[in-house]
């Protein structure tokens, strides 16, 4: 395994990145390295060349603010956004935060009614509610419905800030179950979703450092999707990550 | 009749503030403003209207405290009577507090300059209560997005209340702020920019965490020919929609800045700008009163405890945080400072601490000689320490619950991080404590042994 080099790609950190996302990054990128194993951020943002994507090994998007988001939208439309759907149809594990994963959905339903299209790598949409209704602020903790995870018997845990509401249809996969919080609308306890090796979700935290099984499972896949063999990590360290969340489930639930 | 009812007001104010002191050993800067403005709504604007006390408004996300106390300072200097709203009472009922607290018993106050220090979201209410004679707005930068929400919309509702500002105020904006430069486009107040002077803007890469790099106009990415920190520089838009010009730099003065850091090269720009334009002070007088001014709590305090030359910096977000390791770096020798980090969630805080991640914590840990880690969420802050390491660090587990990895500890009660802090620092040694800012206040509480809020 040494001598595998994972390459992480970045969509758009000059545009969507808020809340701290880098963390998710420097997350993957330090649990590979302390096992070893290469890793390389790549940046891919606007003007980048859309063969950039077709290497890359993971791949990450986090939220934004809605000027940017339809500087990114335009950006996608092009063969980037082909690419993208390609990727995370061969199984290339990917991780789309908050406006991110709205963004890879069918479409979000702006409050005054505007449907804005999104990129249909997820089956879900996003409705806005209007600002009378209250934004879903607050620490989150989930019950991980992903195989490798359920097995570890553990939560995960985030905080989430969205004004939208998302809807799986009836046999989406939610890869979370909500146990506090609000999740994709605060009626169903559904959390984000799972398509292939790729996960959209609410949490920020940011989300990966404070759940590194989450972390690992997308670096056990990318390299099981790399080799074509089934992968197992040596074990790391857990303890802060472990004290971290407990400290928190003991706070909210 | 309306004189004889906010007399009685204030009257109820203030023994509600004297309970509150002598009972609570609290400021209590809240509770009286708000009954105050329960009862009667229109109160600030009553008492304000029939003073003949200049109302100058200091709102951005850093730099409000400092700025306020070294204008209040400068004028003072300069002969003018000033009071100002005390710290953390910048929301609508803490500044209520402050303008009743102020004012005789008639409703007026009598003082020739009222600085009053402004939250981000309380700015558009209190338009409606006051027609400021001067406004600084000093930077927006990212800041507990729970409760603020996204800077562009701040800047935003900010714009909408500042084009109905006349030609009486004085509006003072940071000119390497393309968001606050724009903010004096559309009013007709009298605009005046300060910022830094070429010669101290660098040419750097765009930081990746900052939302303020776009064209107001036209959307394009902004080129900067040099930048201080964060998104502030010398900018213009490609396409030429939009470009800093006019910006008074203080080129070639020599400034005795009576703090240390770039981001008080700004907040004593800021002050020198509104004394110069709105107060009509010469620039050697302002430069004169510029002496004997010393920080506010916890922002570049230095105290002794223990034998140990302690320095607080209040770090809460990430601008503030990144300046506060520029300036850590800056003032003392590699290895030489032991670092104490405190970071809690409670409401001034904001809950959400992601945005620790945003912090450049990989040039402060190898400087540092040992780190102490601890507040409401001491086990985040670790595991972003932790990982600015090339290799994993072994982490250990000690008797009294703390836990540690290299030269870092990590101790949840703030007694015991202190205590060991404090063992780790030989005597006449630097201590720097980097907190949020209930953190702070707590902090100092243990190290000064009183309550300042």
């Amino acid at each position: 395994m040494k001598n595998i080099k994972l390459t992480i790609g970045w969509l758009y950190p000059d545009l969507m990145s808020t809340y701290g996302d880098r963390g998710n990054v420097i997350t993957m990128q330090k649990r590979a390295e302390w096992r070893g194993i290469q890793t390389e951020v790549r940046h891919i943002t606007v003007g980048t060349d859309t063969k950039e994507i077709e290497t890359c090994d993971i791949l990450f998007m986090g939220g934004a603010q809605d000027l940017q988001q339809e500087i990114v939208t335009k950006d996608l439309q092009d063969s980037k956004g082909s690419s993208l759907k390609a990727a995370i149809e061969k199984g290339v594990p990917a991780l789309f935060i908050c406006g991110a994963y709205q963004f890879m959905g069918n479409y979000y339903k702006a409050a005054d009614g505007t449907m804005i299209p999104g990129m249909s790598i997820f089956d879900m949409h996003t409705e806005h509610p209007g600002d009378q209704k209250k934004r879903c602020i607050g620490n989150i903790v989930i019950e991980p419905l992903i195989e490798e995870l359920q097995a570890m018997n553990i939560q995960l845990v985030g905080f989430e800030n969205h004004g939208g509401r998302s809807y799986l249809p009836a046999n989406g996969k939610a890869y979370g179950k909500v146990v506090h919080g609000y999740g994709n609308n605060g009626e169903d306890s559904t959390e984000g979703i799972l398509y292939k090796n790729a996960i959209g979700t609410y949490l920020h935290g940011p989300c990966l450092p404070k759940n590194p099984e989450l972390a690992d499972w997308l670096l056990a896949k990318a390299i099981e999707v790399k080799t074509g063999e089934k992968t197992e990590l040596t074990s790391l360290n857990n303890l802060l990550e472990e004290k971290a969340r407990s400290v928190m489930v003991e706070k909210v639930v | 009749m309306k004189n004889i009812f906010n007399s009685l007001i204030i009257l109820l104010a203030s023994l509600i503030s004297w309970y509150i002191r002598t009972f609570t050993k609290r400021n209590g800067s809240t509770w009286p403003g708000h009954i105050a403005l329960h009862i009667n709504p229109n109160i600030i604007q009553d008492i304000v209207s029939q003073s003949n006390t200049k109302i100058v408004f200091i709102a951005g996300t850093n730099g409000k405290t400092t700025t306020s106390k070294l204008l209040q300072h400068v004028l003072e200097k300069n002969g003018l009577k000033v009071c100002q709203n005390k710290e953390g009472s910048n929301m609508i009922n803490g500044v209520a507090t402050s303008i009743i607290r102020n004012s005789n018993w008639q409703g007026i106050l009598q003082y020739d300059v009222c600085i009053i220090e402004v939250d981000e979201n309380a700015l558009p209410l209190l338009f409606k209560q006051i027609k400021p004679y001067a406004i600084i707005i000093l930077n927006l930068f990212r800041d507990q997005l729970d409760r603020y929400g996204e800077v562009n919309v701040i800047a935003h509702n900010w714009a909408e209340v500042l084009k109905y500002l006349s030609s009486e105020t004085h509006l003072i904006l940071n000119g390497d702020d393309p968001q606050i430069y724009f903010l004096g486009n559309d009013t007709k107040a009298l605009v005046h920019y300060y910022g830094l002077p070429e010669e101290m803007l660098q040419p750097k890469e765009i930081p990746h965490d900052v939302d303020s790099v776009y064209c107001p106009v036209c959307g394009t990415r902004l080129k900067y020919k040099g930048m201080s920190y964060s998104h502030l520089g010398d900018f213009n838009c490609p396409k030429g929609d939009f470009r800093r010009e006019n910006v008074q730099g203080f080129a070639g003065e020599k400034i005795p800045y009576p703090l240390l850091g770039m981001y008080n090269v700004y907040n004593t720009h800021a002050v020198m700008l509104a004394a110069q334009k709105a107060f009509d002070l010469s620039l050697e007088q302002i430069k004169a009163s510029l002496h004997g001014f010393s920080a506010a709590y916890g922002r570049q305090e230095r105290l002794t405890y223990k034998n140990r030359d302690v320095t607080i910096l209040l770090s809460k977000n990430p601008t503030g945080f990144n300046q506060s390791i520029e300036l850590v770096r800056s003032h003392f020798k590699e290895k030489e400072a032991n670092v104490m980090i405190i970071l809690n969630d409670r409401i001034p805080d904001g809950q959400d601490v992601s945005w620790i991640w945003d912090v450049e914590y990989e040039t402060l840990v190898p400087f540092a000689r040992n780190i102490v880690i601890s507040g409401d969420r001491t086990y985040d802050m670790a595991i972003r320490i932790c990982n600015t390491f090339a290799k994993q660090p072994q982490i250990t587990t000690e008797k009294d619950n703390s836990y540690s990895f290299e030269y870092i500890t990590v101790q949840e009660d703030l007694h015991k991080a202190v205590d060991i802090a404090v063992s780790q620092t030989d005597k006449n040694k630097p201590l720097v404590i980097l907190p949020t800012y209930s953190a702070m206040l707590e902090v100092r509480e243990i190290l000064v042994g009183r309550r300042i809020m």
